[in-house]
Parts: C-alpha cells; sequence; structure tokens
C-alpha cells in the first residue's frame, strides 16, 4: 500500500498530484528548490524538503538528493510528473534498486522506448506502422530511385550526417528522383563532407495525435481514446483537444487497436502515450512513445472520466485496472490551452516576474490546472507554463465558444503571456473547422 | 499575498505501518565526495574514471584499477609480488601495522610494478597505492621501484611511475631517506641508457619523493589539482606563520612555476601517455614521402619586390602577420606542447613541444607573439625571459637525447627588458643557449619568421642553417636604438634601417643565412600556406640531408659555420 507520495517535480503537475493523492488519502511530500520557496505545490503538499538551489541540475534532476530526500521523509513511492526525471531510466531503476516505488513503467522499458531505434524495431516486430525507410545507407541515385519505389512517394531523401535541413530534398514523384537525389547529395557532401544518403516516406501534412494507455501489472492495457495535439509551435504543443475531429469511430478504433498493440510489445505499465502521425489519406505511422503522465491529460480524464493521476497511483500500488476497454466512453469535446509566460510579440521570449493581480475565469465545464497565484514570482529558472486552460462541452463547437469565453476573462497582471494569442487561435477559420495540422501554427 | 501556513494539510496517519521493507538504499549504492560532500552514484563514479560527476573532484584511484584503466586488457604483468618491509630500524608495532593493511587492503607494499603495455607498446609501469601508509616509500617501494627501472634500462623499455605519496616512511627512517638516493640513481642511469622515463604526479604527492623519482621524468604530467610539493603546507603555514594563497601547491601552481610539463585530466591519461609514447618509440628519423607532387605556388617565380629596409621593418612587426603558433599548426601534425624550465616559471613568450613533421617527430620551439591583444600581454609580446630560453634548452636537450631534430622559428622583438629577467640571469640564459646549442648532437634548423631582435633571437639561432622570409628582420638591435645609440636621436630609426642591412637580402648576401624565402604580396594568416608549402619542401630537404650526417660531423659544421664570421 502507497501511504506517502514524494512528488519529484513542481508547478501545476506537482498540484495536481498532491490534490490526487490527498483525494485519495495518500501523504504527500514536496521537494522545492531555493527559487520554489514560496511555490504552490511547496506550501500545498504535507510536507516540504529544499533539495538544493535553483539550477534544476541541481535540485529537480539530482537524483541522489531526491532519493535521499524519499528516505528522510519516510514516503515510499515517487511520483516524477513531466519533464525533469520522469523518463530518466538511470532513475527509475535507483527507486527499484532503493526499494521505492516509481509511479511510471519499469526502468528497462523506459531504457527501450527512450532510445529511438529500439522503439521503431519494437514496434516493426508487433506490426505497429512506422514510417518506412531505407534501412542501408544509400550512396547513388539509381540503388536509391529502387528503395524511394519499394518505400512509395513523396519521399525525402536525408544525408546520414544531416541536420539543418542541409542536405534535404523530397521528391513528389518518380520523375523527380532522380534530380532530388543528386542536389541533396551535392549538398551533403558540400555541407557535410559525406554523400551517404537516406530516403524515408514524406510524411505529407501530417497531424499528431496520441493515444492515452493505461497498462496494469496484470496485462491489461485499453486505452482511453486519441488527443490531437496538431497546434504546435518549434513542437512545442499549444492546444490539444480530444476527440480529434480528423477520426471516425472506425479510425479511433483501428490507432487505439495499435496503440494497445505497442503498449503491449513494450511490456508496458502504468500510464503512457503513443505518439503517431496521422496523414491525410489515413496512413499513420508510430513516432514515438512516452513514458509518463502528459501535460495535456485533462482533456482525456474530461471526456472519459478517469482520473489518470489516481489510477497511476493504483496501477503502481499493483492493483488490476479500475476498467475494461468496454467502459471507456467518450463523451463530449474537451480542449486544452496552455498558458505561458512568454511574449508572443518578442518571438516567445520567456517574461518572468511578479504576477501583480490576476483572475481566473471558472463555472459549468471550464477547469484550470495552476500553480500561479496573485503575488508568485515567476522565476526564470524552469519551463514557462503557468497554467493549463481546459473547457469541456456536448461539441467542438460549443467547447471552443467556450474556450473563447474562458480565455476573454482571464487577467494575469505584471508579466507577459500567450493568453491573447491563444485567443486569435480560437478564432482562426482554419482552427474553427478544424482543417490544421502540425505546421498550421507556421502558417496562420 | 504569502502562502506560508494557509493551507490545511492531510492528517497524519496515527498508525504504525507493518510493512516488510521499507524503502532503503543499499549498501555500496551511494558514496559521498569528499571534495564537496555530494551524495553521488557509485557505480557513476566507477564508469566515470573515479570523478565525481557533481564537483570533478578527483578520488583517490586503487594501484590495480588504475593499471586497468590504463593499459591494454590482460597485458599486465605484476613483478616482485611480495617483497615487503624487513623492519630495519625494528621499529615498535610496525610489523603488525604493515600485517594489518596487508589485510585490509590486500596489497604487500605501497607500490604496484610490472609490465604492460598501452596501445600495444610495452611500457614498465609502477603506481603508488595511498591506502598503504600514504604510499610512503620504504625500502620495498625504494626497491621495486629500482629494480624496476633497473630491468626496464636493460629490456629498453620506458618507465611510466604513477606518484602519490606522502614522503619517505618514518618507521623506516635513515633507510627510507636513502631510497631517494637509490631510486635517483637508478633513474640517471636509465636516462643515461637513452631511455624514457614518464612521471605522473597525482594527489598528494609531497617529501621525500617529490624530491626524487616523482620530479625526475623526461615528461612529467600531474592530474588536476593534484597537491604537488615538497614540504607539506601545514608545515610551511607553521614555520612562515602565514596562510598560504589558494591553489598553492596545486598542479596548476606547478604549471605556472615551470615544474611539470602537462597537465592531464584523468580521462585523457591513457591516450596522451599512448601519444608521448609514440612519439619516442619511433627513432628512424624516416620522412613520410610525399602524397603527390606538391602544386607548387608562383611565389618562387616572381620578381623579387624592391623594398626599403623601413618597409621591411614594418612588414615585419604587422599585427596580422602569421605568428609561431600558426606554423606549428600548419606544418606539424600532433603537436604536444611540454610547458616550462623546471626552475622557476613557463614563460609563454616561447612555445615548444613535440610534433610530427611528415611523419618524423621534431622537437619544435616558437618564439610566440600574440594573435590579439590580450594573448600578446599574455606572452609578453614575444620578448622571452630567461625561463623561456631555460624551458627552449631543456626541450633542445631532451630532443637531443630522444635523437630528434630541432626546429625553432624566431620572431621577437628581442629579450625582455625586465628587472626580473635580470634577476633570472638574461644574459646567463641567452649565453647558455649559444653555449649549448653549438655542440647538439641533432640537427637544429631557425627560421626567422618576423622580427629577430638581437641576442633574444640567436639564442634560438645557433644553428644549422638559418633562413629568413622574405620580409623579416634580423639584427643587432632594433632600428631605433640604434639610431638612439649612435646618433643620439631615436628618430632616425627608417635612417639606420637603410645602414644595418637587416633584411633577408642583406644577410643572405653577408652570408649569415642560408636562404630567403618569398612572401605574398600582403602576407597574414589568410595566404599563409602559400608560405607554408614552399617551407614545407625545404624543411623536408634539410631533415633529410641533416639526418644523414654523422653526429659529429654535424658538430664540426656547425661550428665552422659560425667559426668563419
Amino acid at each position: 500500500m502507497i501511504e506517502k507520495v514524494l512528488i519529484a517535480n513542481r508547478g501545476e503537475i506537482a498540484v495536481r498530484i498532491i490534490r490526487a493523492c490527498r483525494e485519495m488519502g495518500i501523504e504527500t511530500v514536496a521537494v522545492y528548490s531555493e527559487a520554489d520557496r514560496e511555490a504552490l505545490h511547496t506550501q500545498l503538499a504535507d510536507e516540504a524538503i529544499c533539495i538544493g538551489p535553483a539550477p534544476s541540475t541541481e535540485s529537480y534532476l539530482s537524483m541522489e538528493r531526491i532519493i535521499s530526500a524519499t528516505l528522510v521523509s519516510g514516503a515510499d513511492a515517487i511520483h516524477p510528473g513531466f519533464g525533469f526525471l520522469s523518463e530518466n531510466s538511470k532513475f527509475a531503476e535507483l527507486c527499484e534498486q532503493c526499494n521505492i516505488t516509481f509511479i511510471g513503467p519499469e526502468s528497462k522499458v523506459i531504457r527501450k522506448m527512450g532510445n529511438k531505434q529500439e522503439a521503431r524495431n519494437t514496434m516493426v516486430a508487433a506490426g505497429v506502422p512506422v514510417i518506412p525507410g531505407s534501412t542501408e545507407p544509400i550512396y547513388d541515385a539509381k540503388t536509391g530511385a529502387v528503395t524511394a519505389e519499394e518505400i512509395g512517394y513523396p519521399v525525402i531523401v536525408k544525408a546520414a550526417l544531416g541536420g539543418g535541413g542541409k542536405g534535404m530534398r523530397v521528391a513528389e514523384k518518380p520523375e523527380d528522383f532522380e534530380n532530388s537525389f543528386n542536389t541533396a547529395q551535392k549538398e551533403a557532401q558540400m555541407a557535410f563532407g559525406d554523400g551517404t544518403m537516406y530516403i524515408e516516406h514524406f510524411v505529407q501534412h501530417p497531424r499528431h495525435i496520441e493515444f492515452q494507455i493505461l497498462a496494469d501489472k496484470h496485462g491489461n492495457v485499453i486505452h482511453l481514446g486519441e488527443r490531437d495535439c496538431s497546434v504546435q509551435r518549434n513542437h512545442q504543443k499549444m492546444i490539444e483537444e480530444s476527440p480529434s475531429i480528423a477520426l471516425s469511430e472506425e479510425m479511433r478504433k483501428k490507432m487505439g487497436d495499435a496503440a494497445v498493440k505497442a503498449a503491449k510489445a513494450a511490456d508496458y505499465t502504468n500510464a503512457g502515450t503513443i505518439e503517431f502521425l496521422l496523414e491525410k489519406s489515413g496512413n499513420f505511422y508510430f513516432m514515438e512513445m512516452n513514458t509518463r503522465i502528459q501535460v495535456e491529460h485533462p482533456v482525456t480524464e474530461w471526456v472519459t472520466g478517469i482520473d489518470l493521476i489516481k489510477e497511476q497511483i493504483r496501477i503502481a500500488d499493483g492493483r488490476k485496472l479500475s476498467y475494461s476497454q468496454e467502459d471507456v466512453k467518450i463523451t463530449g469535446h474537451a480542449i486544452e490551452c496552455r498558458i505561458n509566460a512568454e511574449n508572443p510579440k518578442k518571438n516567445f521570449r520567456p517574461s518572468p516576474g511578479m504576477i501583480t493581480d490576476m483572475y481566473l475565469p471558472g463555472g459549468k465545464g471550464v477547469r484550470i490546472d495552476a500553480a500561479i497565484y496573485s503575488g508568485y514570482t515567476v522565476t526564470p529558472y524552469y519551463d514557462s507554463m503557468l497554467a493549463k486552460l481546459i473547457v469541456h462541452a456536448g461539441s467542438r463547437k460549443e467547447a471552443i465558444r467556450k474556450m473563447r469565453s474562458a480565455l476573454g476573462e482571464i487577467i494575469i497582471e505584471g508579466i507577459e503571456t500567450n493568453v491573447d494569442y491563444q485567443y486569435e487561435i480560437l478564432h482562426h477559420p482554419d482552427f474553427e473547422s478544424g482543417d490544421i495540422d502540425i505546421e498550421f501554427i507556421e502558417k496562420m | 499575498m504569502k502562502l506560508q501556513n494557509m493551507f490545511k494539510k492531510t492528517s497524519r496517519k496515527s498508525y504504525i505501518s507493518l510493512k516488510e521493507s521499507k524503502p532503503e538504499v543499499p549498501e555500496g549504492l551511494l558514496r559521498k565526495c569528499n571534495k564537496c560532500g555530494a551524495a553521488i552514484i557509485a557505480e557513476d563514479v566507477k564508469q566515470g574514471f573515479y570523478i565525481c560527476p557533481k564537483c570533478h573532484g578527483y578520488f583517490r584511484v586503487h594501484a590495480y584499477r588504475r593499471i586497468e584503466m590504463l593499459t591494454d586488457e590482460g597485458s599486465f604483468e605484476e613483478w616482485d609480488r611480495g617483497m615487503t618491509t624487513k623492519n630495519p630500524l625494528d621499529f615498535k608495532g610496525y610489523e603488525e601495522k604493515i600485517e594489518a593493511l596487508q589485510e585490509k587492503t590486500n596489497l604487500e607494499e605501497a607500490i604496484v610494478t610490472g609490465k604492460a603495455s598501452i596501445e600495444g607498446m610495452p611500457v614498465v609501469i609502477g603506481v603508488c597505492d595511498g591506502r598503504f601508509l600514504m604510499a610512503s616509500m620504504g625500502e620495498a617501494v625504494g626497491e621495486k621501484i629500482v629494480r624496476a627501472v633497473e630491468r626496464a634500462t636493460e629490456e629498453k623499455l620506458p618507465v611510466i611511475i604513477f606518484a602519490c605519496s606522502g614522503g619517505a616512511r618514518m618507521q623506516e627512517g635513515i633507510v627510507s631517506l636513502m631510497q631517494m638516493a637509490k631510486t635517483s640513481a637508478a633513474l640517471k642511469r636509465h636516462s643515461d641508457a637513452g631511455q624514457l622515463y614518464i612521471s605522473v604526479l597525482t594527489d598528494p604527492t609531497t617529501g621525500g619523493v617529490t624530491a626524487s623519482f616523482a620530479m625526475l621524468g623526461d615528461v612529467i604530467l600531474a592530474e588536476p589539482h593534484a597537491l604537488i610539493g615538497f614540504a607539506g603546507p601545514r608545515v610551511i603555514e607553521q614555520t612562515i606563520g602565514e596562510k598560504l594563497p589558494k591553489g598553492f601547491q596545486r598542479s596548476e601552481f606547478l604549471l605556472e612555476h615551470g615544474f611539470i610539463d602537462r597537465i592531464v585530466e584523468r580521462e585523457n591519461m591513457r591516450q596522451e601517455l599512448a601519444e608521448i609514447l609514440r612519439l619516442h618509440c619511433n627513432t628512424e628519423r624516416v620522412l613520410r614521402t610525399p602524397d603527390e607532387q606538391q602544386v607548387h605556388t608562383e611565389l618562387e617565380e616572381k620578381v623579387k619586390k624592391v623594398r626599403s629596409a623601413w618597409d621591411r621593418i614594418q612588414i615585419s612587426r604587422r599585427k596580422d602577420r602569421p605568428v609561431g603558433s600558426n606554423y606549428i599548426e600548419n606544418l606539424f601534425e600532433s603537436f604536444m606542447e611540454f610547458h616550462g624550465d623546471r626552475c622557476f616559471k613557463d614563460d609563454k613568450a616561447i612555445t615548444g613541444g613535440i610534433a610530427y613533421f611528415k611523419g618524423m617527430p621534431v622537437t619544435v620551439i616558437a618564439q610566440a607573439k600574440g594573435r590579439t591583444t590580450k594573448e600578446n600581454i599574455e606572452r609578453n609580446f614575444g620578448m622571452p625571459s630567461p625561463d623561456g630560453y631555460r624551458k627552449a634548452l631543456r626541450l633542445m636537450k631532451q630532443a637531443e637525447k630522444f635523437g630528434r631534430p630541432v626546429i625553432c622559428f624566431v620572431d621577437t622583438p628581442g629579450a625582455f627588458c625586465g628587472l626580473e629577467a635580470e634577476e633570472r640571469g638574461q644574459g646567463e640564459a641567452i649565453a647558455r643557449n649559444l653555449f649549448e646549442m653549438s655542440g647538439m648532437r641533432t640537427p637544429i634548423l631557425s627560421i626567422v619568421i618576423g622580427e629577430g631582435g638581437s641576442g633574444g633571437a640567436l639564442a634560438m639561432a645557433v644553428a644549422d642553417e638559418v633562413w629568413m622570409l622574405e620580409n623579416s628582420v634580423y639584427s643587432i638591435l632594433s632600428p631605433e636604438g640604434f639610431s638612439s645609440i649612435l646618433w643620439k636621436d631615436s628618430k632616425r630609426a627608417s635612417e639606420a634601417a637603410e645602414v644595418m642591412r637587416l633584411t633577408a637580402d642583406d644577410l643572405l648576401h653577408l652570408q649569415i643565412i642560408e636562404r630567403v624565402i618569398p612572401e605574398p604580396e600582403h602576407y597574414t594568416t589568410e595566404n599563409l600556406n602559400n608560405v607554408c608549402d614552399v617551407l614545407e619542401q625545404q624543411i623536408r630537404d634539410f631533415l633529410e640531408k641533416y639526418t644523414a650526417i654523422s653526429e659529429s660531423d654535424l658538430i664540426e659544421k656547425r661550428y665552422g659555420r659560425f667559426r668563419r664570421m
């Protein structure tokens, strides 16, 4: 029985976990850096232990200090949240060695899924689709053309030593291949002094669709539907919603089954996420598995009614899943907007400082996961996410309206935020119609 | 709003949990860094060369682990196992102490010696182990070192000793003191036999060990921040009644004061040792055949430009003119810099070390002006102190011992004129170089690349051949100095320049130098390659010619070269 949990994280996710524990009657221990003395998670937890100075390498990333804090406080489990040590297999292994329950998968699973090549191999072996590509290095256009035909057009030619977009060319159709290959190779030769190339299927205008997985230690694996996270800036998600407008019931089942298969192939336990790229054609490809709770988990919670953090703790405690796949029903539509301390007018530069005044919206179907309060100082040391605003309504259209209304109410004074920017996105006709892909923000 | 103690907490459980197993750290999983005090994962330390991942402090390494880290797997063959002390002074309780330590550490004495190979090259290696009476040197340590060195001399093998010691072993008194002489004597014979000895100093190397085998290496390396000194800091503080400055007697301090060649991070130690061994194994003096026919630059064909001497002086002093380090980078491979004169200082106005020239190990020494103002201040604008000349001489002597040709690059306004320089004997240092270089049993080539300022330049130019770049100058004194001495007017420098005959062409004419190397119109690092292509071919010819001459003929020829002037 888990009786006391140490939360090895900060910010809103730490607060979220503390609340879940409290509801389950579990005692909580917060750890904090010197910069987070006043932070909400520090104040909210039953106990709080300072683990070092502000830089995260010396506090939230210091495995030894967190293990020491766990032993000193008498906690029997650690919840790693997301970021920091959450996907560090070595940390999970340390917990295993010290007889501390790590609320997440086993260290060896984290290690396996953290290695891109091994994760890909696991998926290929399990029959989960991955982006088709050449398995051998390619040196000339002739051999390349044969491979490209096998992979299927459009293809992208990439330099083996590539980076920064150099030595990369897309060939839409077989006629273009030779030209594209030669140009890319020449560029690679110039830039890296090496003409070794790879060919991959070019995934066109994909959506980012991810499936939430729950797996217990008794071999039961279910998925809780998808999240559409196509609204991204520089690979940072900004808005997430569930369900995705792009998925038919049939597609949902197909991708969900693949996700469950993927989790089973990885010997996965606890909450995890399988990320896919979905093409307009309906083809989808495994991208990676996140072996932790996600920032955007509340949208899934709202459409399924399942508390993911509590499920995580129950699973870690060795209990069976409380739900079967049939029990999972998607109801209504949920959208999450990430509210960050950043200035969209200055290239999204982080904007630390004191929140002098604030007002956060509420009401039916509005949820806020945050760790800020009036008088709180946003430090420059960590991620700039301040809060998550999540809404739930009967339909996507209604949810969008609710989100607009809620965003319009938010007041955060003293620092710059991206609230107005999010407000604009919510009014964009393409977002409204759902006609988006991962390049949406770039093109906006 | 302050939130302190505002929230209600979960009520504490009133019962005691009856769990079978509580979380705990298994024995040996974590350890504490004795430098920064942080708890660290033991496996990380072991995998990371026994360096604290937090503060980069160095843990002491057990002798056998050190050997494992340095040598080729399975190559180590231990010598003189079972040798222990006979307690020469019949010191009470000493034998019991030794026995207890042997039991505890699984060592027989404070040093492990034997033969091994590093990247395939055989070496004799000795490693002190601080767990054994702080690796103090008693008769057993001294004897093991001497036996290892003697055998190495006999088998013509290089010796590497990792020192770590508190000094002489008190319990063995005067017998321990004699080990200092004994080990030094063995190393002298090893050196006289032309064999290499590399000493590596680790934390701490003090007392009688510093005053004997540790400081006698042809090459002396040290780990970072190691305490190295004769008298311990505490003794010094008590004696002089003063607090010692931070960093006193640390490796970095010793490097600055000219006593060690290089500081080597532990993770690079094996590689560096291998490189030094390779440079010394290669004694054939054979040049790699040229890859392909060099495309000769048009420089040579060009008609020599007519320029006034004063113009050439200005050009030789130009800020964007290539400096010594540019030539080292361009003409040589794997340059390994060696620091210090082993007396007082490492003079940065002179850079020296070993490198390959077309596969042949050579000693390269350059008077080093800086490339920026900041670097120039550090390098004293290329004006060497006596310490610089002594370092150059030390490196030349080493080259002579190992049969490496010496290539010098001369570029100095003159030897440094300063109080400290005089105190440490600037005149003596220059004179000593002229004296020793004249009889050096290895080829010496000097190339004047910029300013050849008087005695300060000559101290690196008593060579078999001296070459000059087209716009370099070489003279008794700067024209400014010349005109102020002769005409009591330093403003007539340009006039002086014309009568001093200091240009390359003048000197070639006077038979002071052998060769003039042409330069491009505006010579900078941009077109350095043009000059280096020519130099490369010429140096190749020089080395081919001079390495073929017998030592006695070489010295005779060099003597004659100056004798006729």
